[in-house]
């Protein structure tokens, strides 16, 4: 197991907002976040990623130095900006060195990951004229370039057409085979049915002062609910 | 018409200021690109005007002004930076503004030639610095352009990606704050030297010419501090020949090349 969580309890300050009684991540598996705006799921990754000290209960992880990647939405990166497809991808190698800068070697693995992604040519475009599609894969590219063991997915299929954000998911798919641990936040359900082994569903209690309680389910439990569910509407 | 010789006698008679426009220049475009993309500008608007107050204080009291300009600057930095964290930015900034205006001229009111020189500092009409101040303000403010620049990626990224900056590991308020103190910086050795609307033109016009140019932050960067300088030069003979005042005639012809500059970008698409 890459981490375990154990009745644990996070929040900022003296305010509880997620409370999880178990969840293992384990190497080539998914984890799905699933739930209302507002529930908890950034706190719950934040928690995932040792950015929040849990209140209560105990977070064990294999080593203290697991390598963590983000990947964030496309559509939260400002356009106003002016970099290439290159700059793009760079951003999470970047992000690992003291000042930021990238030498040789380290700009070797972002254009060698972007040409296992198929994205090599776009790395002199302007990142702003790409599709939603190309830009996120340049991002998951870039993101991948860190070779993290756990890789956080902020809704990276929000926004996408239907052809990439197939070929996105597959490339997750890929990458969980070859023993990537993926934490997927999203509010697509057939996303998370396509690659999530687990969900962890939020569920918002009705007393806004209590942390919301998440329960761990199987992406076969969340089909059942999924078919019940539009059956009774 | 002057001729090259005048030009040339005048040009080192005005070194110390021509030499500290020209690092203003360079430092403050080379900043202003992250101003712009940051969407900060309203931080680089109120800043000066908080220097103004620490330099009324300083006229008042009879003191030099750059130490209490630096004081109110630090105060104003920490201000902000604590506002930034709690998402309160959008009301301090422009409290900041309204207050440094007002406070900076009521602590002077009635003191007679302090009004003019504090007006001086708004409006820069005045351009005239010493050796002294020049061998001073030029390094500072060509290392902070430097600094700025060389970690291009990293702004690039807190303002791209703050969550995965996080995941990291990076404190990003602290790198915010270091932003914010470069910024500072510039604006308060760039104000107290040559005044403020000499260190604001050229903190927004040659960034805002240039980007629609840009494809990278490196080029932006460099064409910033290369516009940044051309518009010195231009503002510089407008000045001489027409006898107008140096800063207005800097922000008079940056203004109507960034308006030329933006419409052939968009005649080339």
């Amino acid at each position: 197991m890459l981490i375990e969580l154990d009745g644990a309890l996070f929040g900022y300050g003296p305010r509880a907002v997620v409370r999880i009684h178990r969840l293992a991540l384990a190497a080539g598996r998914c984890l799905g976040v699933f739930g209302p705006n507002g529930a908890g799921k950034s706190t719950l990754v934040r928690g995932l990623a040792g950015l929040l000290p849990p209140m209560e209960g105990a977070v064990r992880r294999q080593r203290q130095d697991l390598r963590f990647g983000y990947l964030p939405q496309h559509r939260a990166i400002d356009p106003h900006w002016p970099m290439t497809g290159f700059d793009a991808a760079s951003l999470a190698v970047s992000a690992a060195r003291p000042l930021g800068w990238i030498g040789s070697e380290a700009a070797g693995r972002v254009r060698e990951s972007m040409r296992l992604m198929g994205v090599e040519p776009l790395a002199s475009h302007p990142f702003a004229k790409l599709s939603g599609g190309q830009q996120q894969r340049l991002l998951l590219a870039g993101a991948l370039a860190t070779a993290p063991e756990i890789l956080i997915l902020d809704e990276p299929t929000e926004g996408l057409d239907v052809r990439s954000r197939q070929a996105l998911l597959d490339l997750l798919h890929a990458q969980n085979r070859r023993g990537l641990c993926t934490v997927m936040i999203s509010h697509a359900v057939e996303d998370l049915l396509y690659v999530a082994d687990d969900i962890a569903w939020l569920h918002p209690c009705e007393d806004t002062r209590q942390p919301t309680e998440v329960e761990i389910i199987s992406s076969d439990a969340l089909r059942e609910r999924v078919t019940k569910a539009r059956r009774a509407s | 018409m002057t001729s090259p010789h005048e030009y040339l006698e005048l040009t080192s008679l005005l070194a110390p200021s021509l030499i500290t426009a020209a690092a203003t220049g360079v430092a403050a475009s080379v900043i202003g690109v992250f101003v712009l993309l940051r969407r900060e500008a309203l931080v680089a608007l109120a800043m000066p005007h908080t220097v103004a107050v620490g330099a009324a204080i300083g006229l008042r009291m009879g003191w030099p002004g750059l130490p209490p300009a630096l004081g109110a600057v630090l105060i104003a930095v920490l201000l902000l930076a604590r506002a930034k964290r709690r998402g309160t930015g959008h009301w301090l900034l422009p409290a900041l503004y309204v207050a440094g205006l007002s406070l900076s001229f009521l602590i002077i009111a009635n003191s007679g030639q302090h009004v003019a020189e504090l007006q001086a500092l708004f409006t820069g009409i005045d351009v005239a610095v010493s050796p002294a101040q020049a061998w001073l303000a030029a390094p500072v403010l060509l290392a902070a352009a430097l600094a700025c620049a060389v970690l291009w990626r990293r702004w690039l990224l807190l303002s791209q990606a703050p969550a995965m900056a996080e995941v990291a590991g990076l404190r990003t308020g602290r790198w915010e704050l270091g932003f914010l103190c470069l910024l500072a910086l510039v604006l308060l050795v760039g104000t107290n030297a040559l005044g403020a609307l000499m260190v604001i033109a050229m903190l927004f016009l040659p960034a805002a010419a240039v980007l629609p140019w840009a494809r990278r932050v490196p080029t932006a960067l460099a064409g910033a501090a290369g516009l940044s300088l051309l518009f010195l030069l231009g503002g510089l003979v407008l000045s001489v020949e027409w006898n107008l005042p140096l800063s207005q005639s800097v922000g008079g012809v940056g203004f109507v090349a960034m308006i030329v500059l933006h419409l052939a970008a968009r005649v080339c698409g």
